[in-house]
C-alpha cells in the first residue's frame, strides 16, 4: 500500500517536471507557466507510452492460460541465434508454459543487472550465470534448490556429466544447472607443425613441448619473431582459467575446497615459474586475444576454450588440430567452465515449476545435442554423447571428439577462483604480473594468496550463515 | 661588401632551410595525428567489405582482396536495427533537448542570476561531476523500478537529464561574455528571458553547437544504462544492437560487427559535418566584433 502511494506521488513529481521541460522545449522563449504542475493527478507523461507492447522477436503466439516466466542469458550473435531457437523450440512443444529469452549482455552485465533487479524485485524467473557469478547469488540465498524438481519430474541428475553437475551442487542440493560449458583444449597449427617436422599430434608432455619449440619459433633476419610456439592471453581475465589446469598439472591448487589458499605452496609456484619461463626465453607471446593470435598464424599453439573450436575451423587459414592438455610434472589436469541456469529463489511456486520445465527442457538429451552441434559447447549429458546424432557428428569432425573426450577428466576448478569474489582477477593480475612484467612467480603469488585470503573471508562467514 | 654579403646570403639560406624544416615537420606531425585517428577507422571501413577469414590474415591486407557487401544486409538482419534506430533516435533528440535546455538555463543562473548559496550550488554540482555514473546505476534503477519505469522511454531518457558537465562548460563560456553587452541590454528593457535569448545564446553559439554536439554523441553512444533499463529487444538502442553482433566465445563475425558499426556511426559522421561549419563561423563572428 505504502509502496503504491509513493509510487504515484514520484510518477506525480517527476511527470509534471518532465512535462514542463517538454513544453518548455517546444514553445517560444517567453516565460509561460505552464498549468502543470496545478493538477493533482498524475500527468499523462507520467504514464508508460509503450510498455507492455509484445516485442515482435517473440516469434510463438500468445496463448490463454500459459504461464508467462522470463529468461535471462548472456548468448548474442550465433550463441544467440541457437539459444532463441531452444526456447522457441520449448514454447511450440507444450501448451503450459511461455518462456521469453531477454539478452542481457556480457556474463558480467547480467550478472550485475541481476543484482539491481534482486534489490528492486524485478528479478527474472531462470538466470544464465557463469562459473564465476552463480555462488555469490547462492551465498546470497537468491537461488533456489532444485532437488524436488528434479525428483518429480523424472529428471536422471547422473545422466549429467559428473564433474559439470558436480559443480553445481552445495550440501547435496542442486542450485545450478550445467548449459553452456566449455573446458580448456590444446589447439595447434597443423601446417606449422608440418613445416617443424613434428608429428601430427599434441605434445604429450609440456617436456615434449619444449624440445618442439626451437622448431615451431620462427625469426626473421634481424631476428623479430614472426612466429611464437605458443601464447598466453595478455589481459587479467581468461588467463587464471587456463593457468588451473597447469596448476594441478605441477601437482598444486589455488584452493583447497574449505577456502584453505594454496597458490603460494612450491607445486604453484614452480607452474608459475614455468609460465614465467616462456615469456623470458622468448617463445610463448601475450597478446590480448589468443584467439587471433592463433588464427593469423602468430602463435602456432595455444590453450583455448573449446567453445572457441567452430570459430578456429572456419577461421583459420591452416588446418587446426586440437589434442587433450600436456601433462605436467604431475600428471594430467583439466577444468572445466562456462555458465549454467538457475531459479532464482523470490520466483513464487507455481513460476518456479514453469521455470524447471524449461531447465529441464534445456538440458534435455535432445536439445543438447543441438545445442551442442550449433555452438561448440561441451554436451552436458551422457546420453547425448553417446546418441548416434552426435556419435556420426564426432566423426565428421574429429576435433569435437578430442574435446568430448577429454570432457570425463576434467575436474570443478578450485573455489580460489570462481568462489572468492574477483578471485579470478586477482589471480589473474598476478599472472600477468609473471608473464609481461616477469616479476618471480613467489613473490607474486604470495601477494596474491595474501589478497585472496582477505577477500575469502566475508565469504566464509556468509558461508557459515548459509550452510552452517 | 661582397664579403659581408655572403654571410647575410647564407644566412636567409638557412633560414629558408630552417623554415622549410618547420614547415615539414609540421606536415609529419599532422600525418601522424591523422593517421592516428584515421588508421583505426580505416581499418574498419575495410573489414566491413571483408569475409571473416579475411580479417584474421596476417600481416592484414588494407584493401579488401574479395570485397564483399553481404556483412551489411546480415547485421541488419540479425537484429531489429531498424527499431533500435528509432529507439536511438528518440532517446538522442528529447534526452538531448531536455539536457541542453536544463544545462542553459542553469548555467544562465549560476552565471548571472545573485541567489543565496550559489557557490554552493556550483560546488554540489561540480561534486555531481566527479561521481562515476556506475555508482549511480543501482540506485537509478530502483527509481525507475518504484516508478514503474523499467523498459520505458521515460526510465532510458529522464535518469540521463542531469546536467552537471554541460552547465560547467556553459557557465564558464558564459561568464567569459563581455559584461558590457548584457548590461546595455538591461538598459535596453531586456528581461531575463530576452537577455539569454537575444544575446547570451547568439554569443555563444560555438561553445553551444560544441556542447551540443557533445551531448548527443554521448546519447547516441550510450551502452550501460540503456543495456539496464530495458528488458525487450523492441526498447533497445543501437549500442545494444552492436553488442548483439559480439560472440561471448571469441567467434565474432568481425567484418558483420563492423558494417554494424558503420551504419551507427554514419548518422553521427553527417551530424559532425554539419555542425562544424556552426562552430568555426560562430568563432570567426566573435572575433570580428571584439
Amino acid at each position: 500500500m505504502v509502496s503504491i502511494g509513493r509510487r504515484h506521488i514520484l510518477k506525480a513529481l517527476v511527470g509534471t517536471a518532465g512535462l514542463a521541460l517538454l513544453s518548455a522545449c517546444a514553445g517560444a522563449p517567453a516565460p509561460t507557466p505552464t498549468p502543470a504542475p496545478a493538477k493533482p493527478t498524475p500527468t499523462p507523461a507520467a504514464q508508460p507510452k509503450v510498455a507492455p507492447t509484445p516485442t515482435p522477436a517473440a516469434t510463438t503466439p500468445q496463448r490463454p492460460g500459459r504461464v508467462k516466466i522470463t529468461y535471462w542469458g548472456s548468448f548474442s550473435a550465433n550463441l544467440g541465434e541457437a539459444e532463441r531457437e531452444v526456447v522457441n523450440r520449448f514454447n511450440q512443444s507444450q501448451n503450459e508454459v511461455e518462456v521469453e529469452y531477454q539478452f542481457q549482455g556480457s556474463y558480467e552485465e547480467t550478472a550485475q543487472k541481476l543484482t539491481a533487479a534482486l534489490q528492486a524485485r524485478t528479478q527474472p524467473e531462470v538466470s544464465l550465470l557463469s562459473d564465476v557469478w552463480w555462488f555469490k547469488f547462492y551465498l546470497n540465498r537468491a537461488l533456489a534448490p532444485l532437488n524436488d524438481f528434479f525428483r518429480a519430474h523424472n529428471v536422471d541428475k547422473n545422466d549429467y556429466v559428473d564433474p559439470l553437475i558436480n559443480e553445481g551442487i552445495r550440501k547435496g542440493q542442486i542450485y545450478w544447472v550445467p548449459f553452456a560449458r566449455s573446458t580448456p583444449i590444446f589447439y595447434y597449427n597443423k601446417a606449422a607443425w608440418q613445416e617443424a617436422g613434428l608429428p601430427d599430434r599434441g605434445p604429450e608432455t609440456w617436456e615434449e613441448f619444449k624440445t618442439w619449440v626451437p622448431k615451431l619459433l620462427k625469426k626473421d633476419s634481424s631476428g623479430k619473431v614472426t612466429r611464437y610456439a605458443f601464447a598466453h592471453p595478455g589481459a587479467a581475465s581468461y588467463i587464471a582459467w587456463l593457468f588451473q589446469c597447469v596448476v594441478w598439472q605441477w601437482g598444486g591448487a589455488y584452493s583447497d575446497p574449505d577456502f584453505k589458499i594454496r597458490i603460494a605452496e612450491p607445486p604453484a609456484v614452480q607452474a608459475g615459474e614455468f609460465y614465467r619461463s616462456t615469456t623470458v626465453e622468448g617463445w610463448a607471446s601475450t597478446p590480448q586475444n589468443i584467439d587471433n593470435e592463433f588464427r593469423g598464424g602468430i602463435a602456432a599453439a595455444i590453450m583455448g576454450s573449446t567453445a572457441g573450436l567452430a570459430g578456429h575451423e572456419k577461421n583459420a587459414q591452416f588446418p587446426v588440430g586440437t589434442a587433450f592438455l600436456p601433462k605436467g610434472p604431475a600428471g594430467f589436469g583439466c577444468c572445466t567452465g562456462g555458465s549454467g541456469l538457475a531459479i532464482l529463489a523470490a520466483t513464487p511456486p507455481d513460476k518456479q515449476e514453469a521455470a524447471f520445465k524449461y531447465i529441464k527442457f534445456a538440458t534435455s538429451t535432445e536439445t543438447t545435442i543441438f545445442w551442442s552441434q550449433n555452438t561448440g559447447y561441451m554436451p552436458v549429458r551422457k546420453s547425448a554423447i553417446e546418441s548416434p546424432a552426435m556419435q556420426e557428428f564426432y566423426k565428421q569432425r574429429p576435433n569435437f571428439q578430442t574435446a568430448v573426450r577429454q570432457l570425463p577428466l576434467t575436474r570443478p576448478q578450485d573455489v580460489a577462483r570462481v568462489f572468492i569474489p574477483n578471485g579470478d582477477q586477482i589471480i589473474g593480475k598476478g599472472l600477468e604480473r609473471i608473464v609481461i612484467n616477469k616479476e618471480p612467480a613467489d613473490t607474486v603469488f604470495k601477494d596474491v594468496a595474501a589478497t585472496l585470503e582477505k577477500e575469502a573471508r566475508p565469504v566464509l562467514r556468509q558461508l557459515q550463515a548459509v550452510e552452517g | 661588401m661582397a664579403s659581408r654579403a655572403v654571410p647575410w646570403v647564407l644566412g636567409r639560406q638557412r633560414a629558408g632551410l630552417r623554415r622549410w624544416g618547420a614547415v615539414l615537420l609540421g606536415y609529419l606531425a599532422m600525418g601522424g595525428a591523422v593517421a592516428l585517428v584515421g588508421v583505426p577507422l580505416l581499418w574498419m571501413l575495410s573489414a566491413a567489405f571483408k569475409e571473416t577469414k579475411e580479417i584474421y590474415v596476417f600481416p592484414s591486407t588494407w584493401i579488401p582482396q574479395e570485397p564483399t557487401l553481404a556483412n551489411f544486409p546480415r547485421a541488419w538482419q540479425s537484429a531489429p536495427f531498424g527499431r533500435y534506430y528509432l529507439n536511438s533516435t528518440i532517446v538522442t533528440v528529447l534526452g538531448s533537448l531536455g539536457k541542453l535546455l536544463n544545462a542553459v538555463l542553469s548555467a544562465y543562473a549560476l552565471a548571472y542570476l545573485r541567489f543565496p548559496a550559489k557557490d554552493l550550488v556550483f560546488l554540489v554540482i561540480l561534486a555531481a561531476l566527479m561521481v562515476p555514473p556506475q555508482v549511480t546505476i543501482v540506485p537509478w534503477y530502483l527509481l525507475m523500478s518504484d516508478l514503474g519505469w523499467i523498459n520505458t522511454y521515460q526510465g532510458l531518457i529522464v535518469p540521463e537529464l542531469g546536467v552537471a558537465f554541460a552547465t560547467f562548460l556553459l557557465r564558464q563560456a558564459f561568464l567569459s561574455l563581455p559584461r558590457e553587452v548584457i548590461e546595455a541590454a538591461k538598459v535596453d528593457g531586456a528581461g531575463h528571458l530576452r537577455i539569454l535569448w537575444s544575446v547570451v545564446l547568439p554569443l555563444s553559439q560555438p561553445v553551444l553547437v560544441t556542447v551540443t554536439l557533445l551531448l548527443v554523441v554521448t546519447r547516441w553512444n550510450e551502452f550501460l544504462w540503456p543495456l539496464i533499463i530495458t528488458n525487450t529487444a523492441d526498447m533497445r538502442t543501437l549500442p545494444i544492437g552492436i553488442f548483439w553482433l559480439l560472440d561471448q566465445e571469441g567467434n565474432t563475425q568481425w567484418g558483420v560487427v563492423m558494417a554494424g558499426t558503420i551504419f551507427v556511426i554514419l548518422p553521427l559522421l553527417v551530424i559532425f559535418l554539419l555542425a562544424q561549419r556552426f562552430i568555426v563561423s560562430g568563432i570567426a563572428a566573435g572575433a570580428v566584433k571584439t
